[in-house]
C-alpha cells in the first residue's frame, strides 16, 4: 500500500484526541448555536403565534353564531381555555409542526457542510458518532421547544381570554382542572414524542447532502407522503408503521379511558423509526468523506 | 504489492453500514413477532358439541368486562366517506373498519363508545335510562322513561314472580339448536383464538340457496362462555367475511366506576327522549311471550303488527310493511322535530353554512335534514317503480306506492315477491 492509499484513510478513521469536557462545549455551542439563531427563532415564534391568532379570532368571533363549530377540538375552546392547547396542537401537527422540525433538523449536519464549518466542527476532539448525537440532541431540543411553545403560549393566551375550569373529555365525562391540566400535559408530551421519528429522518437526510435545503425539503416530504399514504384504504396494511399514522392518537388522552396500548403502540412506532433512521445516519456519517 | 487485502477503511464502512441492516431487521421483527406469537395453539381444549356449547353459553353468567371491539363491515354501499369526515358517528358503522371500546358490569350498567380520530361517540346504559354523547357536535340525548312509567316499571319488576315452568337454559338451547336445524345445519368449527383467548367456533349454515347469508360463525370464550366474535359471510364472497363485530382485546373485570355514569358535561345540548313503556294491559299480554317455555316453532304464528306481513320460510323470509311514507321519514319525523328546540344544522364550512341558510326552508315545517336524505340518495338505486338498496347481506326494495320490503335475498327476489 502506498502513503497515498492509506493517508485520506487515515485521516478519515483515526478519531481525534479526546479531551474532558469537550463533549459538554460541544452541546453547549450545539444548543446556543440553534436555540440562537435568527431563523429558528423566526420559526418558533410563528408556531407560538398560531395559538394567539386561534385565541383571538375565536375570541372576537365567539358571539358570531358561529360557536360550537370548526375542526375537533377548536368548538370546544371558548368554554375552556385549556383547550386552546389541545386545538392548536391539532392545527400544527399535520403541517407547520413537521415543517418547523424538518427545517431545523434537515439543517443539523448539512448547515455544517454547505458554508464549509464541518471539517473545523471534525477536528474538535469529539468523535463522530458522538457529533452525530451531539447533532440529534440539538434538533430534539428544538422540537421539543416548539411544541412546549404552543402548549405554554396557548395555556396562556387561553387561560386570559376564556379562563380554564374542569376539562369536559370526549367521552362525555368531565374531570377537575388537575387532572385535566394532567391530560393536557400528557398531549403535549405525546405530540412531542411523536416527532422523534422525523427528527431521525431529518438527520439521516442531512448527513447524506451538503445542500440544506434538500434535506429540508426531503423530510417534510416524507411527512407528507406519510400522511397521503394514510388516506389511501388500498395500503391499509402499512398504515400503522406509516411515521404519521399514530401522531393524532393524542386525542387518546382525552378519553374517559387512555388505552395505554394505543399510547405505546404509536411512540413503538416512533421508536422504530428512530432506531431504523438513527442508525442509518450513524452508518452514514462515521464513514463519509467530508471534504467540505 | 502481491495481495491486496481488504483496506480497513472499508471494512469499517461495511461493519458500519451493517448496524443500520441489522437495526432494520431487529425493529421488523419486533413489530412482527407480538401477532405471530399471541397465535397461541388451541389443541389443549375438549372437544364439545354444538348442543353443549349452546347450553354452556343459555346458562353463563353475563360476565362484567372491557375490552375493544373492531367492527367490519363489507356490505358492497357506496362510499360514505363524505359522511365519515365529519367525526365519530354510528352511521361509519355501515362501512369499513370501526373500533369500539366497550365496558359493562354484567348487570345493567354499560357504556360503548365508538371513536373517530379526535372524536367519540359514546352511548352509556344505566337500568332503565340511557345517553348517547357526541363530542364532534357536544350534543347529550337522554332516554328515560317518564317519572311515572319509571315507577311502575320498578312496581313490575318487584312483584315479578319467575313461573315455575321457566324453562332450563338447557332446554332453552335445546330448542333453539332445533329452531335454528330447520332451516340450517349447526356445526362446531375448529378452535381458534380471539383477542388472545382460547374459543369454539359454531358455524351456522342456512341450507337456502337463495338467501345472501353464507354462514354465520360465532366465536364463543372457552373458559367464560361470552361471545367472542361474530362473523356473517355472505354467499356471494367466500374469502372474507361481510359483517365482522369482534374483540381485539378482553379483560374479564368489573370496570371503573366513573366510566359507567353520565352526566351531562356543562355547555352541552341536551335532548330528553321519553320512551314510553306499554301499558299494564300490553304488558300483561306480552308477558307470557317474554317469557317462553318453549321458543315459537314457526315465526309465521307470532301476532304481527298492524301493516307488517311476512313471506317466505326461513333463510328467504321477506318482511313487507304497507303504507310508510319513505318521504317524511327521510325528511325526518315532524312529530319529533316540533318538539326539539333550536333545531340547527351546523356545518363545519362557512360556506356551506351560508348556502344552507339561504336554502333552508323557513316557517314552521320542519327542517328538511339534508344529511338524512343525502344519505338516503347515496344508499339506494333508482330500479322500476321504487328504490332499492342492496348489500351483500341485506336487501331493501322501497316502493312508490309505500311498500317497504326487507329480506336477506337478492333485490329481484323482493321484486317478484312485490309482483313488481
Amino acid at each position: 500500500m502506498s502513503l497515498a492509499d492509506t493517508a485520506p484513510a487515515d485521516a478519515r478513521v483515526a478519531d481525534p484526541v479526546r479531551h474532558r469536557g469537550a463533549t459538554g462545549r460541544l452541546v453547549r455551542s450545539e444548543l446556543a448555536l440553534v436555540l440562537g439563531r435568527r431563523r429558528n427563532l423566526v420559526l418558533l415564534v410563528g408556531l407560538a403565534l398560531v395559538p394567539v391568532l386561534l385565541g383571538l379570532v375565536l375570541f372576537l368571533a365567539q358571539d358570531a353564531g358561529l360557536a360550537g363549530q370548526g375542526p375537533p377540538f377548536v368548538a370546544r375552546v371558548t368554554g375552556n381555555g385549556l383547550f386552546l392547547v389541545v386545538a392548536s396542537l391539532f392545527l400544527c401537527t399535520p403541517f407547520l409542526l413537521p415543517l418547523t422540525i424538518g427545517i431545523a433538523s434537515g439543517d443539523a449536519i448539512a448547515g455544517e457542510a454547505s458554508p464549509g464549518t464541518l471539517r473545523y466542527l471534525l477536528v474538535v476532539p469529539v468523535g463522530r458518532g458522538r457529533l452525530l448525537a451531539v447533532k440529534a440532541l440539538g434538533a430534539l431540543v428544538f422540537a421539543a421547544v416548539a411544541v412546549l411553545g404552543i402548549a405554554v403560549v396557548g395555556l396562556a393566551v387561553g387561560a386570559a381570554l376564556f379562563g380554564v375550569g374542569d376539562l369536559t373529555l370526549l367521552s362525555g365525562t368531565t374531570v377537575p382542572l388537575a387532572d385535566g391540566v394532567l391530560r393536557v400535559a400528557g398531549v403535549v408530551a405525546y405530540v412531542g414524542l411523536s416527532m422523534t421519528g422525523l427528527v431521525a429522518v431529518g438527520l439521516f437526510f442531512s448527513t447524506l447532502t451538503e445542500v440544506p435545503v434538500g434535506a429540508m425539503a426531503a423530510t417534510v416530504v416524507v411527512a407528507v407522503v406519510s400522511s397521503v399514504l394514510d388516506q389511501l384504504p388500498q395500503v391499509a396494511v402499512i398504515h400503522p408503521v406509516l411515521l404519521t399514522h399514530h401522531w393524532f392518537d393524542f386525542a387518546e388522552m382525552l378519553r374517559v379511558v387512555p388505552s395505554a396500548d394505543v399510547l405505546a403502540q404509536g411512540l413503538a412506532v416512533q421508536a422504530g423509526w428512530v432506531v431504523v433512521f438513527g442508525a442509518l445516519a450513524w452508518a452514514r456519517f462515521t464513514t463519509a468523506d467530508v471534504s467540505s | 504489492m502481491d495481495t491486496t487485502p481488504v483496506s480497513p477503511a472499508r471494512s469499517r464502512t461495511r461493519t458500519a453500514w451493517a448496524v443500520p441492516a441489522v437495526a432494520v431487521v431487529a425493529v421488523a421483527a419486533a413489530f412482527a413477532a407480538p401477532p405471530l406469537l399471541a397465535s397461541a395453539d388451541t389443541a389443549g381444549l375438549p372437544p364439545v358439541t354444538a348442543e353443549e356449547l349452546v347450553t354452556r353459553v343459555l346458562e353463563a353468567e353475563p360476565q362484567a368486562l372491557s375490552g375493544t371491539v373492531v367492527h367490519t363491515a363489507r356490505l358492497g354501499l357506496p362510499d360514505l366517506s363524505m359522511t365519515q369526515v365529519a367525526g365519530a358517528d354510528p352511521i361509519s358503522l355501515l362501512g369499513g373498519s370501526t373500533t369500539l371500546r366497550v365496558w359493562t358490569d354484567g348487570e345493567e350498567r354499560s357504556r360503548v363508545s365508538l371513536l373517530g380520530t379526535a372524536s367519540e361517540y359514546s352511548v352509556v346504559a344505566d337500568g332503565t335510562q340511557a345517553w348517547t354523547y357526541s363530542s364532534s357536535d357536544d350534543e347529550v340525548v337522554h332516554y328515560a322513561l317518564s317519572p311515572e312509567d319509571a315507577a311502575r316499571a320498578q312496581g313490575l319488576a318487584a312483584t315479578a314472580t319467575p313461573p315455575a315452568d321457566l324453562p332450563t337454559p338447557e332446554q332453552l338451547g335445546r330448542d333453539a339448536l332445533e329452531r335454528a336445524q330447520q332451516d340450517a345445519t349447526v356445526g362446531v368449527d375448529a378452535a381458534t383464538t380471539v383477542a388472545g383467548r382460547d374459543a369454539y367456533q359454531v358455524v351456522v349454515t342456512p341450507r337456502s340457496t337463495t338467501t345472501l347469508v353464507g354462514r354465520i360463525v360465532v366465536a364463543v370464550d372457552a373458559a367464560t362462555w361470552t361471545p367472542l366474535r361474530v362473523q356473517v359471510w355472505s354467499s356471494d364472497d367466500a374469502a372474507t367475511p361481510a359483517l365482522e363485530l369482534g374483540f381485539t382485546d378482553v379483560t374479564f373485570a368489573a370496570p371503573d366506576a366513573a366510566v359507567l355514569t353520565f352526566s351531562a358535561p356543562p355547555g352541552a345540548s341536551v335532548r330528553e327522549v321519553v320512551v314510553p313503556l306499554p301499558d299494564d294491559a300490553a304488558l300483561a299480554q306480552a308477558a307470557p311471550t317474554d317469557l317462553p317455555t318453549s321458543l315459537p316453532t314457526d315465526p309465521a304464528d307470532a301476532p304481527l303488527p298492524e301493516g307488517v306481513s311476512v313471506t317466505g320460510t326461513g333463510w328467504d323470509t321477506i318482511v313487507e310493511l304497507t303504507d310508510v311514507d319513505v318521504a317524511a321519514l327521510v325528511a325526518g319525523d315532524p312529530a319529533a322535530v316540533s318538539g326539539m328546540s333550536g333545531i340547527d344544522k351546523q356545518f363545519g364550512s362557512q360556506g356551506a353554512q351560508d348556502l344552507y341558510e339561504e336554502f333552508a326552508p323557513e316557517g314552521d315545517g320542519p327542517p328538511v335534514d339534508l344529511d338524512t336524505a343525502a344519505l338516503y340518495d347515496q344508499l339506494t338505486t333508482p330500479v322500476e317503480g321504487g328504490r332499492a338498496l342492496s348489500s351483500t347481506l341485506l336487501s331493501v326494495l322501497v316502493l312508490d306506492d309505500g311498500r317497504v320490503l326487507v329480506g336477506a335475498v337478492p333485490v329481484d327476489a323482493l321484486r317478484a315477491a312485490a309482483g313488481a
